[in-house]
């Protein structure tokens, strides 16, 4: 057998194998194709500086252009190997054999792995080595149609090879959505949740300017910390899934809401607690706000100092024990409890920058919003609705009522213009969430009007006087109509 | 020879494959503006507005502020809940006024879906100066009047026209089609059809008295 007819096998078994191992991710689990896997290796293992060098210069294209040299690589490796296999069969079986260990290995050193990603790589390793045994056996000398065929043979597995090749260069990692993503449970698991306390994502209201819901592909997303800091960094959101992640029930406001309204919810968020990250890249003196920006465009500004003043800011990937949906931010979101979510929870995250005020205006603050915009303590009544039509005798009036970090000490009720009584709360998972309260109301007939006001662990009474949600959030107490007969 | 067999047969077979795998390609990340924000500020986006807030009609249609960022404006008010729709409407003042006099102003806008008949400016004027103040003073009987201007549920104007029972408890009813309107007979409706984000608003040139 001459040269070219080793080369060809090799390169013909090499297609074969990778393609194959593609396939089998591809149907499985992407991230656990060799190709990808040696990329995301590589990634790791390149100092920051050729990474930023490489993004620099080839911007989007870096990462296809990575796969490429990958594949040329292995082309060159499978080439030696069907040219030397010729002679010293071991090498035949050997060279796909190491080829085949290296892929399952960069699948292990993924931040995500699962046992079962080596499965790809060393299935068609273990096809490559069979097929490039077989076609060194045969030997294609001497008559021409056998030539022939056994080139037009290698060259169409090593089309096939190259065609899945192309797909991995086209969609950079192709298939890594949403649906792709385990999550890993939380190191710090959290308090336990009441049942009934939370909201459903479904039911989970969403605020935001995005026309159309992003769709972030896994292998085109990286998140960047950046700015007035020691180093910066940039990590995967394979990187986030392996760090330690904490899980925190904490309910979120919109400050558009009107005082009753319906923009708040309460969910069991997973993620990478912000503040201890951010300080092991070094903070710098004078650095005032964190400037998250969106994959879209959005910025929304956070005090460096209420992300460190020991609250649960996190990077959240996880929402009510999902990976986060589409709408509400994925593939992560910044998460700030007890800030309204347009200054401290940024969805679609793509970057942090740390700045100071003057340098900087977010989006809604140029806008003429405060620039700094803790929740203000509230309640609302959600049951019974307004306007409701009700029996006279007892009725159970029911609501929620919050005052993030402070926590609330005391719920009161008011009918018309009565004496304010106390409603009983239910217990509350931590300071970050809403309380359930509810109190009975010995209903006489007649128009009645319920009003509600709570009392944080300050002391302080939720504000009376009315304040639209411009500039800084609605204040006033609720209160709603009803008539009993 | 059995082996190249072999490998064609293979060879085509994973062609086949990986030519139908290429179909099920995922998308790629889109772009558009976006992210955690507040709803509806005075200098607010506009792009967000409902298509069919189209559909108003009526002459009184005209003296609704054009700017959408005016909170006066139809993109503005379909941004937010009735009550404070309203309040960023100069031709309503009287009724916010009185809304607010009431107490209503949470109810209407934390109330689930409703068609409320809104009086304009003139409509109040149309009273009796001592009458309204009399009225504006005396919180039952202004609830009374204003609920009974307020229908549950959203009602598009083709399902407009016919008898309601409102908040209030009595009925009212709606005479006419297309684009003219009259409520018990006598209320034009001058702008019909205005969109704010639980509330359906029907604005009338006169205020609506209840029977009870």
């Amino acid at each position: 057998m001459r040269a070219w007819a080793g080369v060809a096998a090799g390169l013909a078994a090499a297609s074969l194998g990778v393609a194959v191992a593609e396939l089998l991710a591809a149907v499985t689990r992407p991230a656990a194709g060799p190709l990808i896997a040696v990329g995301g290796a590589v990634i790791d293992a390149t100092p920051t500086a050729v990474k930023e060098f490489a993004v620099r210069e080839l911007g989007t294209n870096d990462k296809p252009f990575l796969l490429g040299v990958i594949g040329l690589v292995v082309a060159a490796l499978a080439a030696v190997t069907g040219a030397v296999g010729r002679r010293r069969r071991l090498v035949a079986v050997a060279g796909p054999a190491l080829l085949g260990l290296a892929g399952a290995g960069a699948a292990l050193s993924r931040p995500a792995f699962q046992p079962y990603d080596v499965v790809p790589s060393l299935t068609g390793a273990a096809l490559a080595g069979v097929v490039l045994w077989l076609l060194l056996r045969s030997r294609p000398s001497g008559v021409r149609v056998d030539r022939r065929v056994f080139l037009q043979a290698a060259a169409l597995v090593a089309a096939s090879g190259g065609a899945v090749a192309l797909r991995g260069l086209a969609g950079g990692a192709p298939g890594r959505a949403r649906e792709s993503v385990r999550l890993p449970a939380a190191a710090d698991p959290g308090p336990p949740v009441p049942a009934g306390l939370l909201t459903s994502n479904k039911d989970f209201y969403r605020v935001d300017t995005a026309l159309t819901v992003p769709r972030i592909d896994l292998g085109d997303w990286s998140l960047r910390v950046h700015g007035m800091l020691g180093r910066e960094l940039r990590v995967t959101f394979e990187d986030l899934l392996a760090m330690p992640l904490i899980e925190r029930p904490v309910t979120m406001n919109c400050v558009s809401n009107e005082v009753g309204g319906p923009y708040m919810g309460t969910a069991k968020w997973l993620g990478v607690p912000l503040a201890p990250l951010l300080r092991s890249l070094g903070i710098r003196a004078g650095a005032e706000q964190v400037v998250a920006r969106s994959v879209e465009g959005m910025t929304i500004g956070t005090p460096v100092a209420t992300l460190l003043d020991g609250r649960d800011a996190m990077l959240a990937i996880g929402m009510n024990g999902e990976p986060l949906p589409l709408e509400h931010g994925f593939p992560v979101r910044m998460l700030t409890p007890g800030v309204y979510g347009y200054a401290g929870s940024c969805k679609w995250l793509s970057s942090l920058e740390l700045t100071t005020f003057d340098q900087f205006d977010p989006y809604w603050v140029s806008r003429g919003w405060a620039a700094q915009a803790p929740v203000k303590t509230g309640s609302r009544v959600d049951r019974p609705r307004p306007f409701a039509r009700l029996d006279a005798g007892v009725v159970t009036v029911a609501g929620v009522a919050w005052a993030q970090r402070r926590g609330i000490e005391a719920v009161e009720v008011r009918i018309d213009d009565g004496e304010w009584a106390p409603a009983e709360l239910l217990p509350a998972p931590s300071v970050d969430t809403w309380v359930q309260w509810r109190y009975s109301w010995r209903a006489t007939a007649g128009p009645h009007s319920i009003a509600v006001r709570a009392t944080d662990r300050t002391g302080a009474v939720q504000a009376q006087e009315r304040a639209t949600p411009f500039p800084s959030g609605a204040t006033g107490w609720h209160t709603i109509s009803v008539t009993v007969s | 020879m059995r082996a190249t067999k072999l490998t064609a047969l293979a060879a085509a077979t994973l062609f086949s494959i990986s030519l139908a795998a290429c179909g099920s390609d995922s998308s790629s990340s889109t772009t558009s503006s976006g992210g955690e924000s507040p709803m509806a500020a005075p200098t607010t986006m506009a792009s967000s507005a409902p298509s069919d807030m189209m559909a108003t009609f009526g002459a009184g249609c005209s003296a609704v502020p054009a700017d959408a960022s005016n909170p006066g404006s139809f993109q503005a008010m379909a941004q937010v809940p009735v009550a404070t729709a309203a309040s960023g409407n100069p031709l309503l003042s009287t009724l916010v006024t009185a809304v607010k006099k009431a107490g209503l102003v949470d109810s209407l806008n934390s109330a689930d879906g409703i068609t409320v008949f809104a009086p304009t400016n003139d409509a109040f004027g149309k009273i009796p100066k001592a009458d309204l103040d009399k009225v504006l003073a005396d919180k039952k009987t202004l609830t009374s009047i204003l609920t009974y201007h307020v229908v549950p549920g959203k009602l598009a104007p083709e399902a407009l026209a016919g008898s309601h029972k409102t908040l209030q408890g009595d009925e009212l009813t709606v005479s006419g089609s297309g684009e003219d309107f009259k409520v018990n007979g006598a209320a034009s409706v001058v702008c019909g059809n205005v969109q704010t984000a639980n509330a359906t608003v029907y604005i009338i040139d006169s205020v609506l008295m209840p029977k009870s």
